[in-house]
């Protein structure tokens, strides 16, 4: 083990900036804001002497509130711990923090990182990334690079849940320019995970598909989906990327819709198609409220002709 | 039937470097063949690996170039898992002898369903005849078998010298018909095999050229496959062709439009069986398998609809462009060939054919049919 011993300083003397030991990222957890501004920093934090002041090695949410709280004119006690093996102290920061909490996906994505240049691959994969519950297979390890050398806004929305881990894997190799648009639309439209992820695996795999960049689509989805107001319409948005993927399956309901004005239906009378075309089978179904309304559609369908049943069947 | 000298025909497509060997398949003449025929390779005897086990070797032993000798324990005769009844499938039954291949499609299904990494190959051949000789004893019953559902089936023959096992026993199996389905042209065991054949059907699968090139990792040619397709016919072999899977991407048809052109330069039509033709179609987990192992393709990046079997396939509209297409291209040259779906609705069967089978069961009988050792009493008078 480390030699431990207790000392104090300014929270001016802490290295912020220094993340050798990468474990907190994102917003700071209101409950310990409570706590803190109401009795104190209770625990005293783990700090490492660096080549700018302490660094921190655990405890850096606690000190992050303190300093909010504080404005960083703060004394405070804390551990101070040898700076003789990274390794140790790493390995200790790691599993203190996973006996509090969870990582989220920029912390574990951290970790991994900086855990690179500090362990052997045969530590690594037998505690680290079991630890960080990160399966052994490349696209893990990958997600992880990625959003580690993410710009710090996506990071911001990752840590806070807005980014599932599903979407990095679509925009990893995303340039730049494509990853700043993408921050624009999530800060213009409020779109959060499932839909965002949506949006953008409709963007891959249209930029995929035609060999461009994300950039082009997505500039003419936004054109597609402006408001009367100026804002950007989500739903148009999102309709207007799946018209683009679904160009038959688009026309092909369109079609569908056309051939069922024909009948003149009463309101109460819905037709609808297999999903996606897929299949045999249509659903007819009505609703009715007595006996006048039972007799008008029972009427209306004795007279459809069967002919035009066929041709509303045909499939796009 | 004079010995074919052209190395590219006995070139096995897998040459690895480490053989793992159950160590229950030591002494079995298929494991002993193997390994006589790999002097250099590194040989490890392991003892059966679970399924974790696999992982846990799959990261000391790359399964690029590694192969593994073991024992299958359970059928060895399977039905085609084909799926689910609203799409028709053909009742193919599976002789299953290996599993993976190293040719590397970009779009191989077995991305998704294998949980062993290794090339296996299992060597307890006798087992799987003693199963076989058991279930074709079934009167009234014909089979159509074939060995290329989960592996290729020529792709190592060179390394295996199997098809000239399989050989010897189908050759004289009176109510079943053979099918070893390959993108490889290893075949130089099939045209120096001296003894009966019978009806064995050599089948390639068939792409556009681009397709070939992009997606095919380092399978053989089109033309290369066709030119081996010739030289099978030319020893007996029946020939099947199967398009599956067809890819819908920018000039699709000039492409399918030369690979027709091409086959009917090579074979007449009365030289092959049958035509198979497949939509590209995949689980909807492949995707990600699929995006990891092959960055750079773009194949699932089209207009994809949930099927009714849960697997993603193109829209039914452009199915049927590319069926219709395809079919009216090869009738061009070919206008008796039996062609068929794999895994397709009715639907598009009478959209592109103008009939449909009612059933499974009426598909199967129609692939019989194309069997010469099929009676209608389900094998050869």
């Amino acid at each position: 083990m480390n030699s431990v011993n207790i000392s104090s300083c300014y929270l001016a003397d802490i290295d912020f900036d220094d993340r050798t030991f990468p474990f907190s990222y994102g917003l700071l957890p209101a409950p310990l804001e409570s706590s803190i501004a109401n009795v104190g920093l209770l625990q005293p934090p783990l700090l490492v002497a660096g080549d700018r002041g302490f660094n921190i090695v655990c405890g850096r949410r606690r000190l992050e509130v303190v300093r909010k709280l504080t404005d960083g004119a703060e004394k405070i006690s804390f551990y101070l711990v040898e700076n003789s093996n990274l390794k140790k102290l790493f390995r200790r920061a790691l599993w203190d923090n996973l006996a509090l909490r969870e990582f989220n996906l920029v912390e574990t994505a951290d970790i991994y990182v900086a855990a690179l240049n500090i362990f052997a691959v045969d530590e690594l994969e037998k505690e680290i990334m079991p630890a960080l519950k990160l399966p052994l297979r490349p696209r893990f390890r990958q997600r992880c690079q990625a959003i580690a050398g993410f710009p710090w806004k996506l990071r911001d929305l990752l840590a806070a849940g807005s980014v599932d881990a599903e979407t990095v894997d679509l925009i990893r190799e995303w340039s730049t320019g494509e990853k700043a648009a993408l921050i624009d639309l999530v800060e213009e439209t409020g779109l959060r995970r499932n839909k965002l992820r949506e949006v953008v695996s409709r963007l891959d795999d249209l930029a995929r598909r035609d060999e461009v960049s994300a950039l082009e689509f997505l500039s003419a989805a936004r054109k597609a989906a402006l408001s009367e107001g100026g804002g950007i319409d989500v739903e148009l948005l999102r309709g207007h990327l799946k018209a683009l993927l679904y160009p038959h399956l688009t026309a092909a309901r369109r079609e569908f819709a056309i051939r069922q004005e024909k009948f003149s239906w009463p309101a109460n009378l819905h037709l609808d198609p297999p999903p996606d075309f897929e299949g045999g089978d249509y659903r007819l179904s009505f609703i009715f409220t007595g006996s006048k309304d039972w007799e008008k559609i029972c009427s209306k369908l004795t007279s459809v002709d069967l002919e035009e049943i066929d041709e509303l069947c045909q499939r796009g | 039937m004079s010995s074919v000298n052209v190395d590219k025909y006995s070139r096995s497509l897998f040459r690895p470097t480490t053989v793992l060997v159950e160590d229950e398949a030591s002494g079995y003449p298929l494991t002993e063949s193997i390994l006589g025929r790999l002097p250099n390779a590194e040989v490890v005897v392991i003892k059966r690996p679970s399924s974790e086990n696999l992982v846990r070797l799959s990261q000391q032993f790359s399964p690029h170039t590694t192969l593994l000798l073991g024992l299958h324990r359970g059928r060895f005769l399977k039905a085609c898992p084909g799926t689910a009844e609203s799409y028709r499938c053909c009742l193919y039954q599976i002789l299953h002898l290996g599993l993976g291949c190293n040719i590397g499609c970009s779009y191989c299904v077995l991305q998704g369903y294998l949980n062993n990494p290794f090339i296996t190959q299992f060597v307890n051949l006798d087992d799987a005849f003693a199963e076989l000789d058991r279930e074709l004893e079934r009167p009234g019953v014909f089979y159509r078998i074939g060995t290329g559902e989960f592996t290729d089936s020529l792709f190592m023959d060179p390394l295996t010298d199997l098809a000239p096992r399989l050989l010897d026993y189908f050759g004289r199996a009176k109510n079943a018909v053979l099918e070893l389905k390959t993108k490889s042209v290893a075949i130089a065991g099939l045209l120096d095999y001296p003894g009966e054949i019978g009806e064995t059907i050599v089948s390639w699968s068939l792409n556009a050229p681009r397709v070939c090139k992009k997606e095919e990792g380092h399978a053989a040619t089109i033309e290369e496959r066709l030119t081996a397709a010739v030289l099978c016919r030319q020893r007996g072999y029946r020939i099947g062709l199967h398009f599956d899977p067809l890819l819908y991407f920018t000039g699709w048809q000039d492409e399918y439009r030369q690979t027709v052109a091409s086959i009917f330069t090579h074979l007449k039509g009365d030289d092959i069986i049958w035509i198979s033709i497949g939509a590209f179609r995949f689980m909807p987990q492949v995707k990600e398998v699929l995006k990891a192992n092959h960055p750079q393709t773009n194949i699932t990046a089209g207009e994809f609809i949930r099927g009714i079997d849960g697997k993603q396939r193109y829209f039914s509209a452009i199915r049927r462009q590319l069926y219709r297409f395809l079919v009216t291209e090869i009738r061009r040259y070919a206008p008796d060939v039996f062609i068929y779906f794999c895994m397709e609705d009715q639907y598009l069967w009478r959209d592109t054919f103008g009939f449909a089978p009612a059933d499974n069961q009426e598909l199967s009988h129609w692939l019989d049919k194309c069997c010469y050792r099929y009676t209608d009493k389900g094998h050869v008078s």
